[in-house]
């Protein structure tokens, strides 16, 4: 029997995934508003980063916020180099070439990171400390670091959009990209800026799921789905929709778990995603349907 | 050797099936469906549980055949709804539903541990090793009809408005045509393939399991398609074909280069799919073969 | 190109054929001697039947601005209709309001007196309301001549039993089709690029081959967003001859958006003004030009 207490545990714990699905959710709708496609590889970019801070860590033993400047780097590199190899050449034709050219990026990038580092789950270096226990409601001390952690990196996503010049004109060129140009916006300039926040996001959200869980090859294959209704759930294009889809996305898998077991989790998301579609195809805070 | 090849050719031509489906769907229709593996996995599961369950192996097939078809059904609608993009993200969310639910629902699919002893075709004929000849040609045969079956569609004035469809759906409306009823009976026809493709699969196989339906085997398809160039029927016999070559191909390297294990040897072969479906999205989105057609 | 001894440029009905209103040619014999030459003259005729097309109080927005606000506008039967107006006014907009691309905010579509507003795109196309698009909406990948036939009105090849079950009714079908889109292949002096794929065309030759698309269903109305936006002079006077001619054998009503106001001025009979979604000036086209407003919207917005 599932108590009260459980299900405040349960929902806890949707949360703080939530707050997690919720950074690959934002660099997907970053995407989505500005190069107009869905970004297979968004997940594949955070495993990359969470190697790479594994890496870092291993051969400097730091700490993990430290180590996290070296996964930042990486998603960053990886990010920009896709796009200057890839996506900037598919930019005038249909959305779907990018789409498929994301998904042989996704092969790519996990196979090449299983080549080299195997298949075998890894672990960060975090102090181990037990849980805080509030009567019954347990909170891991690493949990709220990797969702403080998240916040941190949405609230500076959110200063860049809002109060930078260059921002403003992401902001433009996901509004109207016609008028956007008309207005001498630097369309190149905000693809790179684009792109760089995307690798950074997607670092963050990589080394904080490792922290939260493991590290493997699969880890940001399998958030794919999760952070895909995350978006569309908030509204695509909307930077606040992505945060608030993430986090109810989190709830429901972790709430859904009494009822239908754990391993149901991505049959949910895709009940989720089905749902907003169909009832509430603009999601939550989007104004441009993803249905028509 | 004669074993191995028929081996080969065997799931080379099952390949072939379900490429020709997707080339129906994407290459004529341009409906992304990144959840083709799904209705390949449920005419497999279809058909073998139903065999296993004494039933004879032609009905199995039909009733494989026909539930991965109607399974496309709600998805097709739903495809009238979403533009492509959202399509291409909720079927591969849909593949790996029917997955997690394969895997989950042991009662009736035994899970992860697996399905085997699935009877296999021809078996019954006790024609010995000859069984997997038959196979062979049977599916030679069925790959005929289906090509057939195909080029006479495309040819049709139904091929030649999913085709419209494909290049503006807008402006087919605009002409007094309803492109909502083709593009669910495409979508249907293609799955229908995928789940006579899983049919064949499921019976050559004898042993199923969960995880032989990743969304890598999609992606499979979809490189298979590519190659040969979407849009064109030749085009998918000659993509699953090299397909084929190449993944066997790659089993060789590991006699030749001495020290990969298997799993690194599936590693690069998985890379290499993805450095494909790049460079041909790059540089020859119209297929090895095609003039480039605009 | 076309009949051996017609001077260049001359036109010539698909065939020297009419067609009646379901699309089967027909001898130009069957029609009523005497078929109005003149663009205008049927519009009297038409006053006491409803008109061909009304739309009221049509409006349309995006997010708060308002592309189209308030218009209304009437054609009659056979009628030649301009709509001007400068880049923005709402021109395609509305276009998209009447023929079903878009759901209007208010407001309401007629046509021949039977209220359409709620209708689809593809059942006002059956119902003869049939359109073009200002950037073309060629199917790139289709030849020519399958573009034309992929708007042959609903033939029972469009159905898979039917393709699989009753082949040679479908062969027959698409032979009688096929010879109808090649009149208009001719007509339209597209016959020499028939085979190429539409993707393939100048900007001119897709502006036509829309025409020749639309006519396929026999339309009792077309509209065109601005047919002559990037063609050449020569074919400019081409198209507006076929126009003429369309209109005066098949009685087909066209309403017209152009920037080219020269060559719809000689075109129409009637002729609206929008700016800013509204519409400020509608009648005989020399008078409406002539109207201060007019003007000031016009040359305003030019300098
Ligand atoms: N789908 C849309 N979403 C948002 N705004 C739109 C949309 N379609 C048109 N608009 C805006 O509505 C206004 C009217 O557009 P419309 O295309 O109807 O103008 P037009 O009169 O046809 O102009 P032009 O002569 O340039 O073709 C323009 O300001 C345009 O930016
Ligand atoms: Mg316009």
């Amino acid at each position: 029997m599932t108590t009260a207490v459980d299900f405040v545990n349960l929902a806890l714990n949707g949360l703080v995934e939530g707050l997690l699905i919720a950074l690959p959710a934002l660099a997907l709708t970053l995407v989505m508003g500005i190069a107009r496609f869905p970004n297979a590889a968004t997940g594949d970019y955070m495993t990359v980063s969470a190697y790479a801070a594994l890496g870092v860590q291993k051969a400097l033993g730091v700490a993990i916020a430290v180590a996290a400047i070296g996964a930042a780097a990486a998603g960053i590199a990886v990010a920009l180099f896709f796009h200057l190899w890839v996506f900037r050449a598919l930019a005038r034709r249909r959305p779907v070439a990018s789409l498929v050219a994301s998904i042989g990026i996704a092969f790519l990038v996990r196979a090449l990171l299983t080549l080299f580092v195997g298949q075998e789950q890894q672990t960060f270096q975090v102090a181990l400390v037990r849980a805080w226990n509030f009567g019954g409601v347990r909170l891991l001390p690493t949990d709220l670091y990797a969702a403080l952690g998240a916040i941190v990196a949405m609230a500076a996503l959110f200063a860049l959009l809002h109060a930078t010049p260059i921002g403003r004109q992401m902001r433009a060129v996901a509004d109207n990209p016609d008028l956007a140009r008309a207005s001498g916006i630097r369309a190149g300039r905000v693809m790179l800026v684009m792109w760089a926040c995307t690798g950074a996001l997607c670092a963050v959200g990589g080394v904080l799921m490792g922290v939260k869980a493991v590290v493997m090859p699969e880890l940001g294959w399998e958030l794919l789905i999760p952070a895909f209704a995350a978006m569309i759930l908030g509204g695509i294009g909307s930077v606040p929709g992505a945060v608030a889809g993430g986090v109810l996305l989190g709830m429901v898998q972790e709430l859904s778990i009494p009822f239908v077991g754990p391993s149901y989790k991505i049959a949910v998301t895709f009940g989720v995603m089905l749902a907003v579609l169909l009832l509430r195809p603009r999601g939550l805070f989007g104004s441009a349907p993803a249905a028509r | 050797m004669t074993a191995y090849l028929v081996a080969v050719g065997i799931v080379a031509l099952i390949y072939m099936l379900l490429t020709l489906g997707l080339n129906l769907q994407y290459g004529y229709t341009g409906l992304i469906n990144f959840g083709h593996v799904a209705f390949f996995a449920i005419g497999a599961y279809a058909s073998a549980l139903l065999t296993l369950s004494g039933w004879p192996m032609a009905p199995a097939f039909a009733v494989g055949t026909l539930l991965a078809g109607l399974a496309a059904w709600p998805i097709g609608l739903l495809s009238l709804r979403l533009s492509d993009d959202y399509l291409a993200v909720v079927t591969l969310g849909f593949s790996e539903a029917v997955r997690i639910t394969i895997q989950e629902e042991r009662w009736l699919t035994k899970g992860v541990q697996g399905l085997p002893g699935i009877p296999r075709m021809f078996q019954s004929l006790g024609i010995g090793e000859y069984a997997e000849i038959a196979t062979l040609a049977l599916l030679v045969v069925v790959n005929a009809a289906a090509v057939a079956l195909v080029v006479h569609l495309v040819r049709s004035p139904y091929g030649r408005l999913i085709q419209a469809i494909r290049d503006d759906e807008v402006a087919v409306e605009a002409l007094g045509k309803h492109p909502a009823r083709l593009k669910v009976q495409v979508f249907m026809v293609g799955a229908a393939l995928a789940g006579l493709a899983g049919g064949f699969y499921a019976h050559f196989i004898t042993y199923l399991s969960p995880d032989q339906f990743l969304p890598l085997v999609t992606f499979y398809v979809w490189i298979a398609m590519i190659i040969g160039g979407p849009g064109r029927t030749a085009g998918a016999v000659a993509g699953a074909t090299i397909l084929m070559v190449f993944l066997e191909g790659s089993r060789f390297t590991r006699e030749l280069v001495p020290g990969v294990s298997e799993v690194q040897l599936a590693s690069v072969r998985i890379a290499m799919i993805g450095l494909a479906l790049i460079l041909m999205t790059l540089y020859r989105p119209q297929g090895i073969f095609g003039e480039r057609k605009e | 190109m076309s009949a051996k001894g017609r001077p260049e440029g001359e036109l010539l009905p698909p065939g020297g054929k009419a067609r009646s209103a379901k699309g089967a040619p027909v001898s130009a014999k069957g029609r009523p001697e005497g078929a109005p030459a003149s663009p205008g003259a049927t519009a009297q005729a038409a006053r006491a039947a409803p008109p061909l097309l009304a739309a009221t109080g049509l409006v349309k927005a995006f997010g708060g601005f308002r592309a189209v606000d308030d218009v209304a506008f009437e054609v009659a039967e056979r009628q030649l209709t301009g709509i001007v107006g400068t880049n923005g006014a709402g021109k395609s907009t509305a276009f998209a309001l009447v023929a079903g691309q878009l759901a209007p905010d208010a407001g309401s579509v007629t046509l021949g007196g039977d209220d359409i507003t709620r209708l689809s795109p593809s059942a006002r196309a059956r119902r003869g309301l049939a359109r073009t698009f200002q950037v073309p909406r060629e199917f790139t990948h289709l030849t020519v001549r399958d573009n034309l036939l992929a708007a042959a009105p609903r033939t029972s090849g469009e159905t898979l039993s039917s393709v699989f079950l009753q082949p040679r009714r479908v062969r027959a079908e698409e032979a009688a089709q096929a010879a109808i889109a090649e009149r208009w292949l001719a007509f339209l002096n597209l016959a020499a690029v028939a085979d190429l794929h539409a993707g393939k065309l100048s900007g001119g030759q897709k502006k036509l081959l829309e025409l020749g698309r639309v006519l396929m269903l026999a339309p009792r109305l077309i509209l065109l967003d601005e047919p002559f936006a990037g063609v050449n002079p020569v074919l400019i006077g081409e198209i507006s001859a076929r126009i003429r001619e369309l209109n005066a054998t098949e009685g087909i009503a066209f309403v017209i958006i152009e920037h080219n106001l020269e060559a719809l001025k000689r075109l129409v009979s009637q002729l609206y003004v929008m700016d800013r979604g509204r519409v400020i000036a509608e009648g005989d086209p020399a008078a409406v030009l002539a109207d201060a407003r007019v003007q000031e919207a016009y040359m305003g917005g030019v300098i």
